[in-house]
């Protein structure tokens, strides 16, 4: 071994030039996918910001409309009761025979009954079969009402998670990309000390620096694959 | 034995003439790839100022457009009610009517304006139809220049461009770096060795090149010619 190292002071060398090769495409590679993986991370970075951007938009248009929508079926709720109290409380007075005050009371239950009528053919929850059962008698389905009128916003709050998501995915990678660059960076180091020295460190750092070059390609296998 | 030294001397000249020019064309691309992510980063930013704008721009006219139908729903409520007064025999009521109809009603009916007495601002089911006040709103924003800015997609979209550009640039980026490589080595390396290492060099040097300079073309055409 000695003598050979004598004569040939090259030995190992090939190898050593192999394996430098070998580590430049891994390093370029991994590069390549770090770079690819940061991209994907700010892509997906953007689009949840801008989804999120849209919720803030889709809550304010909720929120008018619901406001609108209860408001409505609110006064059309009070009027309702409003005329039904003055049509009984005209009764009791007709009772008393105080038929001054039960021509008033009837008035004021028209009067009421009108603004009801009109405030029910304007509301949704009521008018509208999917939430109000098509009648004034029974009550609006709240839930039905909340579920089609927030399901947009849902959809994008899904959507952000979604991205939000991608963006932790791809942005994690990316750093344990920076990580394997670096165990690969060691790898040359190894490389570049054992093109320097004598044949047989030569060899020991080839087996120092192949065992980095492992790690490094089996980390990268592990990024792929999750 | 003088004469392959010679030699050497002059492959030495060459290969540091070589490391130079490769590292050249190394700051340069990664200066370009480095560039196309500041591109695509700036069309980014300037994408998500117009989605807020926009968005700021649609929330205060879904605002507005409710805001006018809660107007035009308490009108007509009113003014229902003033009709059932009005409708009676008793004059007291009947007065009263004609004052609320006198004071009340003009002011009302001003704020419910263009929704209260429009019939086409009622679906068919008679609701009011917000959705159509709040198109003409956007439309009338629309109208007003530099109101209501682009939407952002078109500048997502060429963000993805420059991104892809960057994608395949670096590709070449690196080929060259590792031709800088390659081109060190073959400096240290002996003769024989060394004129093989550094073609290895050349070749790969030459082959990120031509790839960088193909990826800029090709990307710039599908921009439009945009840089």
């Amino acid at each position: 071994m000695n003598q050979s190292a004598q004569t040939n002071p090259d030995r190992w060398k090939s190898l050593v030039l192999v394996l430098t090769l070998v580590n430049t495409v891994l390093m370029a590679s991994v590069s390549a996918l770090q770079v690819d993986a940061n991209i994907r991370a700010n892509q997906a970075n953007r689009d949840a910001q801008y989804y999120a951007v849209q919720i803030t938009g889709g809550l304010a248009y909720t929120g008018a409309r619901g406001d609108f929508d209860t408001n409505t079926y609110a006064i059309s709720v009070t009027n309702t009761l409003e005329s039904l109290v003055a049509g009984y409380t005209a009764l009791l007075r007709q009772e008393v025979n105080d038929t001054q005050g039960y021509d008033a009371l009837k008035l004021e239950e028209q009067i009421y009954q009108a603004r009801a009528d009109r405030a029910t053919s304007l509301s949704v929850l009521q008018t509208n079969p999917a939430y109000g059962h098509g009648t004034t008698q029974t009550a609006a389905d709240f839930t039905a009402y909340f579920d089609e009128l927030f399901a947009p916003t849902r959809e994008i709050l899904q959507k952000q998670n979604n991205a939000s998501d991608a963006y932790h995915h791809w942005n994690s990678k990316s750093d344990s990309y920076v990580a394997v660059l670096t165990v690969l960076a060691v790898a040359f180091f190894l490389l570049g000390v054992a093109q320097m020295t004598r044949p047989g460190l030569r060899l020991l750092f080839s087996i120092f620096a192949v065992v980095v070059l492992g790690i490094g390609s089996l980390w990268t296998l592990i990024l792929l694959v999750f | 034995m003088e004469e392959t030294k010679t030699k050497g001397n002059r492959l030495d000249v060459w290969i540091a003439v070589l490391i130079a020019l490769v590292s050249l064309t190394t700051a340069l691309a990664t200066w370009r790839t480095s560039a196309l992510g500041s591109s695509a980063g700036d069309l980014i930013y300037q994408g998500f100022i117009d989605a807020v704008k926009a968005q700021s721009s649609a929330t205060e006219n879904w605002r507005n457009a409710y805001e006018q139908a809660a107007y035009t729903r308490d009108y007509l409520i009113t003014l229902d009610g003033i009709v059932a007064e009005e409708n009676s025999t008793d004059p007291a009521s009947q007065e009263h009517a004609a004052q609320l109809r006198a004071n009340l009603l003009p002011g009302m009916e001003t704020l419910a304006s263009p929704m209260a007495n429009d019939p086409s601002y009622f679906t068919p089911e008679g609701w009011l139809n917000v959705q159509k006040r709040f198109d003409e709103l956007q439309a009338e924003d629309a109208a007003v220049p530099g109101l209501v800015p682009p939407a952002p997609d078109a500048a997502f979209a060429l963000a993805d461009k420059y991104f892809s550009e960057q994608r395949w640039l670096v590709v070449g980026t690196i080929l060259i770096a590792v031709s800088l490589f390659w081109l060190g080595l073959s400096q240290l390396s002996h003769l024989r060795m060394r004129v093989l290492i550094l073609l290895l060099g050349v070749l790969v040097y030459v082959f990120g090149l031509v790839w960088s300079v193909g990826v800029e073309v090709y990307f710039i055409f599908l921009r439009g010619g945009v840089l």
